[in-house]
């Protein structure tokens, strides 16, 4: 059984006075202990509202989440407030995109990594230090009692990082949301990050979901990924099925828009013509069409459902005219 | 592909060279004191490069975020003074020239800069974000030169015309960086530095600026450096890259051979850290872990800078003698006193290296994935 189970999630924001705004709909997905699934999606493809949705860190005015989200068996959409703050930080931790708005400027690293511990592990303040200290140690920290003294600014990137990792693990959560957990750091410093992210799955089965636009992360750690544009998944697949034959067009693109370090040079890139903001609402179609090369009259006349794909085996797709297989393995000769 | 594109400018690297650079430095004084500054050291952003880039071509820099690579591409455009060095552009001396004569020089000499929202007025619509450069250095005959000059741009880069009444914020990410492009091919330069040119982009977008620069070097012979961390990216659109480490060039390469074979142990480990978007290749590569952070550019480790985190380091010469960067293949210059051991295999990355001056960044190790 998994251990998270999103079904059918819809998250509109309205104001006063504006149109509202569906920013996630029909969002399906589960994750089991020990396994990794990947967001995947440009900016405003409704991933990271995804994420705060599971975490119940969206206003509780404004937005409207629809839909279900269990947590081993529990609804987390309709569960009280005081309940979700038990959850929250203990069973299900997140990694925030950019370490140094996410952690409190002017209060030590030593103080905010404590805190988890205190509310949820009942622990005293000695108890408590000496745990964060090991904490910091394991996510790769040198000299972490030094380090619990100091600022957030006094860290590199790297380590501000990996002090939010440590933050996430100190109660052993059994899902993390990692949100982006590598885009504002360093190459080499993202392989630390990675390589300690895919430990935490294996050693102790926690389930993660991993947000984020680079393909190249997602190939290397994720089971399955999901491919969202405008709020919806339109492909699902393992990420072996996924980069050997990608049938949604918008997938295929991205991957044939980013240069790759092993392919010989020289190439042409093929981008996708427009920006992810030349969109028609779902409700008139596949949002996708305006941009779509695959495009046929029907795209733009209803929208297609994520249904299991006829050609491929475990493999999902949103698309009246994907991409042949047949067609594609002629492209990659 | 890479050999025809270097054939307008001549055989490669024998050709004319629209800019060379000599030991370039910046450093920046670290000032204390309340009423009286005094200068306690230098962060050594940029400390001694030396480049050539022939005309037509394009230099790639690439490093890790505090490397130099953009203090270098401004210092070079005098956005920045340097603080040592000679820079030659197209045969004058950069340095020498004061007022006047520095102000016509930028004509030849732009910059395309990362962030369009940043880097763009938001209160100046893009007519007259254009037509300010012409403006200042008298292009043509007044307004209706400039408007037509300004519909030349917008055309170039793919702009439509009515986009000249608009303001920055009625822009995609990926259009606003058109803007800025158009405005640094205004007056028609020679030279482009494009300081992280798409890292601000959608995925679906950076293809689209990518292909845009090439296709206005072939169209203009443009000279581009490009300095972005992303080296796929960037090696893509270079012919030449250098990698650079705590201000100082590590390796330089054809872009082709440096995939292939890098080199310097530092880019040996960058090339191994970065994602391949193929779970085949993910997960059968040899991926070289550096641990630790890169130390302070004020206070920048002896000997060679990068022993503090190389997973080849030996016992010899490593910690106490800075290798200067030479030609140990044509073409292909390292700074690393070992390089043509490691090349060959000799020396193998170690497990785990214990030395008590690492501890503080950590020790290398490698993990096969």
């Amino acid at each position: 059984m998994s251990l998270l189970d999103v079904r059918d999630l819809s998250i509109v924001f309205s104001r006063r006075g504006r149109r509202d705004v569906r920013a996630v709909d029909e969002v399906t997905f589960s994750v089991a202990a020990g396994e990794t699934v990947g967001l995947v999606g440009e900016s405003g493809c409704g991933k990271s509202v995804t994420s705060l949705a599971i975490m119940g860190l969206l206003p509780k005015r404004g937005a409207a989440v629809g839909g279900s989200i269990k947590f081993d068996g529990t609804e987390l959409t309709s569960l009280p407030a005081d309940k979700m703050r038990g959850l929250r930080g203990r069973d299900i931790a997140m990694v925030f995109q950019d370490p140094m708005t996410s952690l409190n400027p002017v209060i030590p690293i030593g103080l905010q990594v404590t805190e988890v511990l205190r509310r949820h592990r009942d622990m005293d303040a000695a108890a408590a230090s000496k745990e964060a200290a090991s904490l910091l140690e394991r996510v790769g920290i040198p000299d972490p009692a030094r380090r619990l003294k100091e600022y957030p600014h006094q860290l590199s990137g790297g380590m501000r990082q990996r002090a939010l990792i440590a933050m996430a693990l100190a109660c052993k959560p059994r899902l993390l949301i990692a949100d982006e957990p590598t885009t504002a750091l360093d190459v080499t410093i993202q392989a630390q990050i990675l390589e300690l992210l895919k430990e935490l799955v294996v050693d102790s089965g926690t389930a993660l979901v991993m947000i984020t636009h680079d393909l190249g992360v997602v190939a290397g750690m994720c089971d399955s990924v999901h491919v969202m544009y405008s709020g919806r998944i339109v492909e699902r697949a393992s990420r072996w099925e996924l980069f050997e034959a990608p049938r949604h067009p918008y997938t295929a693109g991205l991957l044939a828009s980013v240069p790759r370090l092993d392919q010989a040079r020289g190439e042409k890139l093929e981008p996708i013509p427009g920006s992810p903001r030349d969109t028609i609402p779902w409700t008139q179609g596949c949002a996708f069409a305006p941009r779509c090369r695959n495009r046929i009259e029907s795209c733009t006349q209803g929208a297609p459902e994520l249904v299991a794909d006829k050609l491929r085996p475990d493999h999902d797709l949103r698309c009246f005219n994907p991409i042949d297989v047949a067609e594609q393995e002629a492209v990659t000769l | 592909m890479s050999t025809e594109k270097q054939q307008p400018a001549g055989n490669g690297r024998d050709a004319e060279n629209l800019l060379s650079v000599r030991g370039l430095q910046v450093h920046f004084p670290i000032k204390k004191g309340i009423l009286v500054d005094r200068v306690v050291g230098h962060v050594k952003a940029v400390d001694g490069v030396d480049l050539d880039v022939a005309k037509g071509t394009t230099y790639g820099l690439v490093g890790e975020s505090g490397c130099g690579k953009s203090t270098l591409g401004r210092a070079i455009l005098r956005l920045i003074e340097p603080t040592a060095g000679t820079i030659s552009f197209d045969g004058v001396d950069v340095r020498a020239q004061r007022g006047e004569d520095m102000r016509r020089l930028r004509r030849r000499m732009q910059m395309v800069f990362q962030d369009p929202l940043a880097s763009l007025d938001p209160r100046q619509s893009v007519e007259s974000v254009l037509t300010e450069p012409l403006r200042t250095h008298g292009y043509g005959n007044g307004k209706a030169d400039h408007a037509k000059r300004v519909r030349e741009l917008l055309d170039v880069v793919g702009l439509p015309a009515n986009a000249a009444g608009r303001y920055p914020h009625e822009f995609s990410g990926g259009q606003r960086q058109r803007v800025g492009i158009a405005r640094a091919l205004a007056l028609s330069p020679d030279l482009i530095i494009a300081d992280e040119p798409v890292s601000a982009l959608d995925v679906s977008i950076q293809a689209q600026i990518v292909n845009l620069l090439e296709e206005l070097q072939e169209q203009l012979g443009l000279t581009y450096i490009v300095v972005a961390h992303d080296l796929a990216v960037v090696r893509h659109v270079s012919d030449t890259i250098g990698v650079m480490y705590l201000g100082a060039l590590v390796e330089e390469s054809p872009s082709d051979d440096l995939y292939a074979e890098p080199l310097h142990p530092y880019t040996i480990a960058l090339m191994s850290a970065i994602p391949i978007p193929d779970p085949k290749v993910e997960e059968r590569r040899e991926r070289i872990l550096l641990t630790g952070d890169l130390p302070s550019p004020a206070n920048t480790p002896p000997g060679c800078r990068f022993h503090t985190r190389c997973p080849f380091r030996q016992p010899k010469r490593c910690a106490d003698e800075l290798p200067a960067l030479r030609e140990i293949r044509p073409g292909r210059k390292v700074a690393c006193h070992y390089a043509e051991d490691i090349a060959a295999g000799h020396i193998r990355p170690a497990e785990s290296v214990h030395d008590p001056a690492a501890t503080e960044v950590g020790t290398p190790t490698v993990v096969a994935s």
